[in-house]
């Protein structure tokens, strides 16, 4: 504030103002410099991506275990959207899904088991990269199968399962991550900084760390050969759209480059793929962070021109309806209840509207961040929704504090190891995997790196 | 910013061919970022100047994959309670037809999800989606509004209710079918001041005649 300083009367005395545009064509170039060094230099908000990959390969996990028993109502061959119904719906609108490529009963349950195990090394970060790509491929047979067994839950999932493809996501909290270390804490110091490059790719590729750090990997191979091979014969029998069929052949083929290119040629190369991954992967994470913010401004501007939610009854609406109410004693008892329906319609509104504005302060995004994921958590119960909620509060997660999320992780962490006893400290000056790995025994890294907020 | 963590791929000390590749790689992922936002941004406004202007394009850019809809119970929750019923023309064994009572279809499903922590997407959403399907393909004559899409409306109902019903009900074979909705609306808050008539109304469906043999492959569930 320089006003108080010069008496308006003087105001004109005082000669030339400084423009308040001087410099800035400077600090625009600075700026820019600055955010090129950004997203090339690191795939920004490591724990962020990794608590959104663990918070969707949970609930799909989770969800194809409890619909197991009713696997083949919903996406079988017996289903009453029956193949035929599916196969006219499919060839209006072109959906990707495996699951019309064959019509038999082992097929049904073979994609459906390679959902369940690709949501499960995705879960646990195992082959990030290649779990990805299975895990999308397990939710978009599924969900296109029958698109009419889903719902708004099924909806996030089946975004945020292409979106990972392209994220790092499992940089941290992940089996190549601590596979990744193991080695680099085995080997001599002169070979950790392969080591160290090894983990953050996620290309899928290394078994035992000796071989990791030889970069050979026979079962990387193996998994990319089986999947070539698969590869190979959709494409031949003409199961794949041209669009599906140059996405999946670019992966198959990025990922050999990728081994290649770490195996023989680690120096320029490298790093140019690196630098191409981290663009990659932070464009991604924008496209998440929007998306969610667009979930939620789109729910909240529509119900803003709603006669219910604009004079505060909509929640008992939910509260009375069969199929949103597992606990009727429950909803009807808070459905009674004028005031708390209002207060929670009313709040509802407010904070899904005014969510993506508070992104510009930390302090207040936190706190309707909490109320977001409290609100989300009694949906599951109350309206029993439960993979719906879960999903909902995966994508919130990504807006989560990285302070928090390492304290989180640590809290996690800390009893499995006093079980498998204390892990060799790799943590080295200067090695941005120490740091991302083990906040706990390196200085603490810089914040920029970590927060996408 | 990055000092403090050591080496990370520096583009400065890149060499000419490797800084194209990377600011090539930059401006693509910049612009298919934004595109894909653009897109998604118009798909969920509501329609606009632009979203009308570029319909196709939008279109055929977020269908099938990128599709989405968040209007969950806007811009006001439903406020009513559809149950989907269901009976049967049944053949006995001396020759002769019967019609049996209606069966509430939608009650079973309730009943699944009464205390259940974890519903079924099998109660929850197939046979309110399948009505709902219905309802936005074929106008309240129940005739098709919706070319293709109202055949698979249909269709896909009449087979929930003939797996519901089996094809043996009251001692005899299923020959038609036939659906209705009890549409049942919620009382208005008592605290409203508002009142509505909670009268159950009924939509009926015309009968389906199912096919003599094949209705095997249709297993009960």
């Amino acid at each position: 504030m320089s006003e108080p300083r010069t008496p308006a009367g003087h105001a004109e005395d005082d000669g030339p103002v400084p423009s308040p545009f001087a410099g800035l064509g400077l600090a625009v170039d600075r700026g820019i410099a600055r955010g090129l060094t950004r997203i090339t230099g690191a795939a920004l908000g490591p724990y962020q991506t990794a608590i959104v990959r663990i918070g969707f390969a949970l609930t799909w996990l989770l969800f194809l275990l409890r619909e197991f028993p009713h696997r083949d109502e919903l996406y079988g061959p017996d289903s009453p959207w029956s193949l035929d119904l599916a196969k006219q719906l499919v060839a209006g609108n072109h959906a990707f899904t495996a699951l019309l490529w064959n019509d038999s009963r082992g097929w049904f349950e073979l994609v459906y088991a390679v959902a369940i195990v690709s949501s499960a090394m995705l879960l646990v970060g195992w082959r990030t990269r290649t779990a990805s790509v299975l895990f999308m491929i397990g939710v978009l047979s599924l969900q296109n199968r029958s698109v009419f067994m889903g719902d708004g839950g099924d909806n996030v999932v089946h975004l945020m399962a292409i979106y990972l493809v392209f994220t790092r996501c499992g940089q941290v909290w992940s089996v190549d991550r601590a596979l990744a270390d193991r080695a680099a804490a085995k080997a001599q110091p002169a070979s950790e900084a392969a080591a160290r490059n090894e983990a953050e790719d996620e290309t899928g590729s290394a078994g035992r760390p000796s071989s990791r750090l030889l970069g050979a990997d026979p079962v990387g191979i193996a998994l990319w050969v089986v999947l070539a091979v698969a590869l190979v014969l959709a494409t031949a029998a003409g199961k794949l759209s041209t669009e599906w069929k140059i996405a999946l052949w670019a992966g198959l083929l990025l990922q050999a480059l990728w081994w290649a290119v770490r195996r023989y040629a680690p120096g320029e190369p490298r790093s140019v793929l690196d630098i191409m991954a981290n663009v990659v992967h932070n464009g991604a994470m924008l496209v998440v962070v929007v998306e969610v913010c667009l979930i939620y401004s789109t729910a909240g501007w529509y119900k803003i021109q709603g006669s219910k939610w604009e004079d505060g009854t909509a929640l008992y609406y939910p509260l009375h309806l069969d199929d949103f109410t597992p606990w009727p004693s429950l909803s009807h008892a808070l459905a009674g209840n004028s005031l708390m329906v209002m207060l929670i319609s009313y709040g509802t509104v407010i904070v899904q509207v005014a969510f993506p504005f508070t992104l510009f302060n930390r302090r207040v995004k936190n706190v309707l961040l909490a109320a977001m994921m409290l609100e989300h958590a009694s949906i599951a119960v109350v309206l029993g929704l439960p993979f719906f909620s879960l999903a909902m509060i995966a994508a919130d997660a990504v807006f989560l504090p990285t302070g928090f999320l390492r304290w989180l992780g640590q809290q996690v962490a800390r009893p499995l190891k006093s079980r498998t006893g204390p892990r060799p400290a790799v943590a080295i000056p200067g090695s941005r995997s120490a740091d991302a790995e083990a906040p706990a025994e390196g200085p603490p890294p810089g914040e920029p790196v970590s927060d996408p907020i | 910013m990055q000092s403090a963590e050591g080496p990370p791929p520096q583009v400065a000390t890149l060499s000419l061919p490797a800084r194209i590749a990377v600011a090539v790689t930059v401006g693509a992922v910049a612009v298919g970022a934004l595109l894909h936002l653009g897109m998604v941004f118009l798909h969920v406004a509501p329609s606009n100047t632009l979203s009308t202007q570029h319909a196709t394009a939008v279109r055929e850019y977020i269908y099938p994959e990128f599709e989405q809809n968040w209007k969950l119970f806007a811009p006001d929750p439903v406020q009513q309670n559809n149950h989907v019923q269901a009976r049967a023309e049944v053949r006995k064994p001396d020759g002769t037809t019967q019609t049996t009572g209606w069966v509430d279809l939608t009650a079973a499903d309730v009943a699944d999800m009464r205390h259940n922590p974890i519903p079924s997407h099998s109660d929850q959403n197939e046979l309110r989606r399948a009505w709902s399907y219905y309802t936005d393909t074929h106008n309240d004559q129940n005739q098709p509004t919706a070319g293709s899409g109202s055949d698979l409306s249909d269709a896909y109902l009449r087979n929930i209710v003939a797996a519901r019903l089996g094809t043996e009900l009251n001692g005899g074979t299923v020959v038609r079918i036939q659906a209705r909705a009890a549409v049942t609306p919620v009382a208005r808050p008592s605290w409203s001041g508002q009142t509505v008539d909670t009268t159950t109304t009924y939509r009926e469906l015309p009968w389906w005649t199912l096919p003599a043999a094949p209705a095997g492959q249709e297993n009960a569930s």
